[in-house]
């Protein structure tokens, strides 16, 4: 019995720290992410290198924590929470890396927009994209730490603002380069970076879900699930009847599912 | 008898003897002190728990010596193992985003510590809120064997942000000086040397404005120093429309000239201002300025005035070119600029909004802005009312509380 208790207790510590690097992971990308913004606009070449540089720690923290993942779902065939905790961190590690892949990507083309003069609109709306993609970032890591599902499922509707920055900034490029103050090869780069912080917001999105499936047992591919079962009931017997019951759970997301 | 033999033997005996005794009384006394010191010593054991104590509250007063620093200490013992940390410290071991970075940059520094490498680092935190964390590492007890090893982290941001306020501000100013009064010599050579009257002419107006230029910083700078003195300046109930309105006037050629419509129809006819006129006159003048010469030709310029609380608000809105985040909290500097190559085009001294700064803090008010780039600026004076709540009821606008009706 006290051998038990012991096994579960090194379980929970060595999840315990999991969470604590993916929090350090996410420390990492949110620093730099922020960082970033600034020297892309002040063609600090410094600091872009700086972070071109630390991407290989980024992605040796990641395989470390991946294979700690690994290592806890096969040793201790974790259940219910445990299970959904070990899952959430490997994906987690996952989306928090890509991000911090992304701001390379941005730091990249900051060195090949080196020295060009960007129209004052432009400046300002890289400035509003990366504050706000910032922000949608340190908030999903908030969700997580607190396990907070209700604005883990808020990230959602705030990356609306991202998109419609996004799409703001490319007509801005368009009209920048049609009025002949931003050449083609910049305009180009410009889009790159816009899309790059916009995938970041996706990621942060992403998390959020991932989040929400650690409370409360949901993810939205169980709705896509949902629908496709009813899309298969009514082709093949003709009648939605047996899934009704199904799509009745979709008001109460923690009963749906709780992986065994 | 009478042997010698026999008499040598007895001397011998009692050397001997004596010899014995003298050293049986030796150890005797020896073990006499010995128990004496044992007996009296009894009490002395007896009082050892209170050493103990005492050893207690003198670690209890480092401990909480060590709380009471505002940076954070983290001991290791030589083992390595961690020991204490104050409570500054503590909130590492928790800490998301950027202070996740600080708890391993601290690990770190232990680390590099045991191995002999660096011991001090300088940690830059984007946040927000923006920091710069200084992480020392020292070696604790001497010699050989040490007793343990401390990290303690300060916050240096408002010592490095000064340090680069002093900084730009001594390169800044020989600048800004240094540039027109350079220029001014390298004419007057070259006139002097000119026969052709066409460019001697030419030269002669470049030198003109070169001294113009110098002198509109003379008088920046007497301003700003007579502002600066003039602590306590005076308390008499301005109007702000009348501070407006002569603001705009002093602006007019520049705004004529730039095609730029400013708006003064949101500024309150009775809400005033408790100061000095001339001075609040040469702040709104100098914002408005700014402005102007800032805003794309054509463009306007926005002034409305409203109460908060105690405070009016007197808010300049343009729709120029913006200011850049970083710059934000340094416009307010002595000779700062934004860009150092446009500043010559648009022929400010780098002082206005240094003044503006000045008689804010002055009448016990503030000045703010909030900017983006390519979409414009909002500066905001806030000076304390001339009517403040209890006084006369302003004429014009009555404002009627109105409770919402929330459903």
């Amino acid at each position: 019995m006290a051998g038990r208790v012991e096994i579960r207790k090194s379980f929970h510590q060595s999840l315990d720290e999991v969470s604590h690097d993916i929090v350090r992971l996410a420390g990492m990308v949110s620093e730099s992410l922020g960082k970033a913004t600034e020297a892309l606009l002040d063609g600090d070449l410094r600091v872009a290198e700086e972070i071109i540089a630390g991407e290989v720690t980024l992605d040796a923290l990641t395989l470390d924590i991946e294979e700690r993942c690994y290592q806890l779902l096969t040793l201790q065939q974790p259940m219910a929470t445990d299970l959904r905790a070990v899952v959430t961190a490997a994906r987690l590690a996952a989306e928090i890396q890509r991000s911090g892949g992304l701001v390379v990507n941005i730091m990249k083309a900051a060195r090949r927009l080196y020295g060009v003069e960007l129209d004052p609109r432009l400046r300002g709306l890289i400035e509003r994209l990366g504050e706000q993609v910032h922000r949608l970032f340190r908030l999903s890591i908030d969700a997580y730490v607190e396990r907070d599902d209700s604005l883990a499922a808020a990230i959602d509707d705030m990356d609306d603002t991202v998109d419609d920055l996004h799409v703001d900034f490319i007509q801005t490029i368009f009209e920048a380069h049609g009025e002949g103050v931003t050449a083609l090869k910049v305009a180009v780069q410009l889009a790159l970076v816009g899309r790059f912080y916009e995938r970041i917001g996706d990621h942060a999105v992403n998390v959020g879900e991932r989040v929400q499936y650690l409370v409360t047992g949901w993810l939205p591919e169980h709705d896509a699930a949902a629908r496709q079962r009813v899309r298969e009931t009514d082709g093949g017997a003709g009648g939605a009847t047996s899934d009704a019951g199904g799509d009745g759970a979709g008001s109460s997301p923690s009963s749906r599912s709780e992986p065994a | 008898m009478g042997s010698p033999l026999v008499v040598v033997t007895v001397v011998l005996l009692v050397v001997a003897l004596a010899t014995t005794v003298v050293a049986s009384v030796a150890s005797y006394r020896r073990l006499r002190v010995r128990l004496e010191s044992e007996v009296s010593s009894g009490p002395e054991q007896a009082h050892e728990p209170e050493g103990l104590r005492e050893a207690e509250a003198a670690r209890a007063r480092l401990a909480g010596a060590l709380e009471a620093v505002s940076q954070g200490v983290v001991v290791r013992d030589e083992a390595g193992r961690e020991v204490f940390r104050n409570q500054a410290a503590l909130a590492y071991v928790r800490g998301r985003h950027g202070e996740a970075l600080v708890e391993q940059a601290i690990q770190e520094q232990f680390a590099a510590l045991a191995e002999g490498g660096a011991l001090r680092r300088t940690l830059d935190l984007y946040g927000p809120p923006r920091r710069v964390l200084l992480l020392s590492a020292v070696t604790l007890g001497d010699g050989p064997h040490p007793a343990g090893a401390l990290v303690l982290v300060d916050d240096v941001s408002e010592r490095r942000r000064l340090e680069a306020v002093r900084r730009d501000f001594v390169t800044n100013i020989t600048h800004e000086l240094k540039t027109p009064v350079g220029a001014l010599g390298l004419l007057a050579d070259t006139i002097s040397i000119e026969d052709d009257a066409e460019v001697v002419r030419r030269l002669a107006a470049r030198m003109t404005e070169e001294a113009l230029r110098v002198g509109r910083i003379i008088d920046d700078l007497l301003d700003l120093s007579r502002i600066e003195a003039e602590e306590a300046p005076r308390h008499e109930p301005v109007p702000v429309h009348e501070v407006v309105s002569e603001a705009v006037e002093r602006v007019r050629p520049l705004a004529q000239r730039r095609g730029i419509q400013v708006d003064t129809s949101d500024v309150v006819r009775s809400h005033a201002v408790r100061g000095d006129r001339r001075q609040l006159m040469s702040a709104v003048a100098n914002l408005l300025e700014n402005a102007c010469k800032y805003s794309e030709e054509g463009s306007p310029v926005e002034l409305r005035s409203r109460v908060e609380g105690e405070m009016v608000e007197v808010e300049v809105r343009d729709q120029g070119i913006g200011i850049p985040g970083r710059d934000l909290e340094r416009v307010f500097e002595r000779f700062y600029r934004v860009d150092r190559a446009r500043s010559r085009e648009t022929g400010g001294t780098g002082l206005g909004l240094a003044i503006v700064r000045h008689v804010a803090t002055n009448h016990k008010g503030e000045v703010r802005v909030t900017s983006r780039e390519g979409e414009g600026s909002v500066f905001t004076l806030r000076l304390p009312s001339a009517f403040p709540s209890g006084g006369p009821v302003p004429s014009g606008r009555v404002v009627v509380p109105v409770e919402v009706e929330s459903r």
